[in-house]
């Protein structure tokens, strides 16, 4: 187990480590990649294969991420290969560890942060709720917050309530009878040639009817909407897969050997089953990572956990 | 050298004739289509070899390239057979293939809502193609510019560079390599421009300023000038066209090169705020700017003037391009003048904006580019007959 030693025996930096970029100046732009000077000052170095930008505490750790690229290619998934069952077990349960503290160390980093910047008078573009704001499921209406969730019942009660009473009272006492200036139900019917059957409804059924489906309608409208929002998180790639269909195998994970067979001699015989071998591109998977969203199947591979931002 | 696309400065800062590049926030290739430039010579007391010498270099041998192909198919689809039955072993399965072009299209709409809109005027097979080189494009700009440009090395380019290698052998690596790879082998596509635009990526990692006006030029080449020349295969050039291929592709150039200064105009705050500031040094100094007022993003008579020649200079790229509009298919005049007419109209939008591209953005609203389209319908059906 000499590969699990070492992995274990690489422990995170006891000393919480100064970070050395400068997040806030570009701390809003979510989109845009904040270290211009981290990445570029690692451009220029011949073959930078660690790809933790931080200095100070990946030294020691990266002798397995060392490898990192973005872009994969054959050999990727190849690097853990050599390990036992109870070894991989293991190795992800300590590396799962590690995040785990690591995500911890983060959040404690950008508090002191914030609290850095706020001392040296460094405006932030917009202050955070002190409560989460919840995006409303309905189209056009402002996000949700438990203040204006009062707002939001009275409107609600207040527009059911002039509506009941609009139609109970007010209506009938101005004799509105369909709001075309008198007309009864029989004659907006036939204006509208539509068959005279439909003027012997119930107002009761047609009421319920009517109720109905503006209900079912806004309950989708609501759905549709529920969807779109979810959608636009998505990885536009991969639609929220992580994986791209590996085309060498043509998603299957296999890539058909082709013999070529000679009918001169022994033509009678038949064909056998062709050969097939693991395709090497995607070690028999089938998938091959999405480069855009890293395998999270996110639109933005960046963590989104509040622990990395937590005043966002 | 003939040919070369050379414009000289008048000495009073009225740079006219000055092509200056623009730098570009490096994102957002826009594929649109070229038009002819006639070249002119001009005399340029100038001993090494600048950028627009370069690039011109590139596009006479993307013309050689056309004419030998040309010379062995007299349409404008060549399909190159050799590359097709190489593709045929890994690749034949074409409900995927199918799946591949739509969810380029679908990445097409969601992050080019009007460049989508524009390819929904050309026929079916190069609309996909256009999609395929669209996606393609787009992830080589998002290794250096979207969510994980910070963990971008020089190795990942080289090996997305090697992908391409690969796919323009009929090896694609994943789906939507596979729709490019098959794009290819449809359309006499050179691998040329793709690697050029991998390395103006290269280029956009090292730089955040740009001296000179030549500095530009090459950038904007490399991230948008290629992407007029990758399309102009796709689209086809009329085969009762009289113009030089070159001449074709060099309108096509221009047109990348409009497109790409356009975008820089429009969003110099945003780049700003990133700390990159893709306006050639020299000119800023020559109309008594910096970097600094970049920064601080204010609206003054200087920047008003400086803003009104780089205008002009992209205004006269546009008018070079649309010298070589007609010379394309029937098909595809009317989906490239489109672009062109919307894309101009960016520049009067900043204007409109009185010049203050810090805080607002140039935006075309629906209404005008609807309009757009029936100017553009009919100056695609006079076509040819503006040949000489």
């Amino acid at each position: 187990m000499v590969s699990l030693s070492r992995v274990l025996s690489v422990s995170y930096p006891a000393k919480p480590s100064v970070p050395c970029k400068t997040f806030s100046s570009s701390s809003r732009l979510v989109q845009k990649p904040r270290l211009n000077s981290k990445w570029r000052s690692m451009a220029t170095e011949p073959d930078s294969s660690s790809f933790a930008p931080s200095v100070d505490s990946d030294s020691s750790a990266d002798k397995v991420t060392a490898g990192f690229c973005i872009i994969e290619g054959p050999e990727t998934v190849q690097d853990f290969a050599n390990m036992e069952l109870q070894e991989i077990q293991d190795n992800i349960r300590s590396r799962r560890n590690k995040i785990f503290l690591q995500m911890e160390e983060v959040r404690r980093l950008r508090i002191q942060q914030r609290i850095k910047s706020a001392e040296l008078g460094i405006l932030k573009e917009e202050q955070e709720n002190e409560l989460p704001n919840f995006p409303s499921f309905i189209p056009f209406l402002p996000p949700l917050t438990s203040a204006n969730l009062k707002v939001y019942y009275a409107t609600c009660y207040s527009l059911i309530a002039g509506i009941i009473l609009f139609g109970g009272l007010i209506a009938p006492t101005l004799e509105l009878k369909l709001g075309l200036g008198g007309t009864s139900y029989a004659d907006f019917i036939s204006s509208m040639h539509l068959p005279m059957q439909l003027s012997e409804v119930d107002p009761i059924v047609a009421s319920f009817s009517g109720g109905a489906v503006g209900v079912i309608s806004a309950l989708m409208v609501v759905e549709i909407n529920n969807v779109k929002q979810q959608e636009h998180k998505r990885c536009k790639y991969c639609l929220g897969t992580g994986y791209l269909a590996c085309a060498r195998c043509s998603n299957t994970g296999s890539i058909v050997l082709i013999e070529p067979v000679s009918t001169v001699h022994g033509g009678d015989q038949p064909l056998s089953t062709p050969k097939t071998e693991r395709c090497s591109n995607c070690s028999g998977s089938g998938k091959v990572m999405c480069p855009t969203c890293l395998c999270t199947g996110m639109a933005m591979a960046s963590e989104h956990d509040p622990r990395i931002d937590p005043f966002d | 050298m003939a040919g070369v696309l050379l414009w000289v400065v008048c000495p009073k800062g009225n740079a006219t004739a000055l092509l200056s590049l623009i730098p570009r926030s490096g994102s957002k290739p826009k594929k649109r289509s070229f038009n002819r430039v006639s070249a002119i010579s001009s005399a340029v007391a100038n001993p090494a070899r600048s950028s627009e010498q370069r690039v011109y270099d590139v596009v006479l041998k993307q013309a050689a390239l056309v004419r030998e192909q040309r010379g062995r198919r007299a349409l404008d689809l060549d399909l190159d057979l050799d590359k097709t039955s190489e593709k045929a072993d890994g690749f034949t399965d074409w409900d995927l293939l199918n799946e591949a072009y739509d969810r380029c299209g679908e990445v097409c709409a969601e992050y080019a809502k009007t460049f989508y809109l524009g390819t929904l005027l050309m026929t079916p097979e190069r609309r996909r193609a256009v999609w395929a080189i669209y996606v393609w494009c787009r992830r080589t700009d998002e290794l250096v510019d979207g969510p994980n440009a910070t963990h971008i090395t020089p190795r990942a380019l080289d090996r997305w560079e090697k992908r391409l290698d690969d796919l323009f052998e009929g090896r694609p690596y994943d789906m939507l390599d596979a729709a490019l790879s098959d794009t290819v082998s449809k359309y006499p596509v050179d691998i040329q421009p793709f690697k050029d635009m991998i390395e103006g990526m290269r280029l956009d990692l090292r730089k955040s300023r740009y001296m000179n006006f030549d500095e530009l030029y090459l950038y904007c080449y490399y991230v948008a000038g290629t992407v007029g020349l990758m399309s102009v295969p796709v689209m086809g050039i009329a085969p009762e066209s009289k113009a030089s291929v070159e001449s074709i592709y060099n309108a096509a150039l221009a047109l990348g090169i409009a497109n790409q200064l356009t975008n820089i105009l429009r969003d110099v705050g945003e780049d700003a705020r990133r700390g990159r500031v893709y306006l050639p040094q020299d000119e800023l100094a020559r109309f008594g700017l910096s970097d600094e007022d970049i920064f601080r993003g204010q609206v003054t008579d200087r920047w008003r003037n400086f803003m009104k020649d780089q205008i002009k200079r992209a205004r006269m790229f546009f008018d070079e391009a649309e010298k070589g509009v007609s010379e394309l298919n029937s098909a595809s005049r009317w989906p490239v003048w489109a672009s062109l007419l919307l894309y101009r109209q960016i520049l009067d939008a900043i204007e409109e904006n009185d010049y203050n591209n810090f805080s607002k953005r140039a935006y075309v609203g629906k209404v005008k580019k609807f309009a757009s389209l029936p100017v553009a319908y009919g100056r695609a059906l006079m076509g040819t007959s503006k040949l000489i």
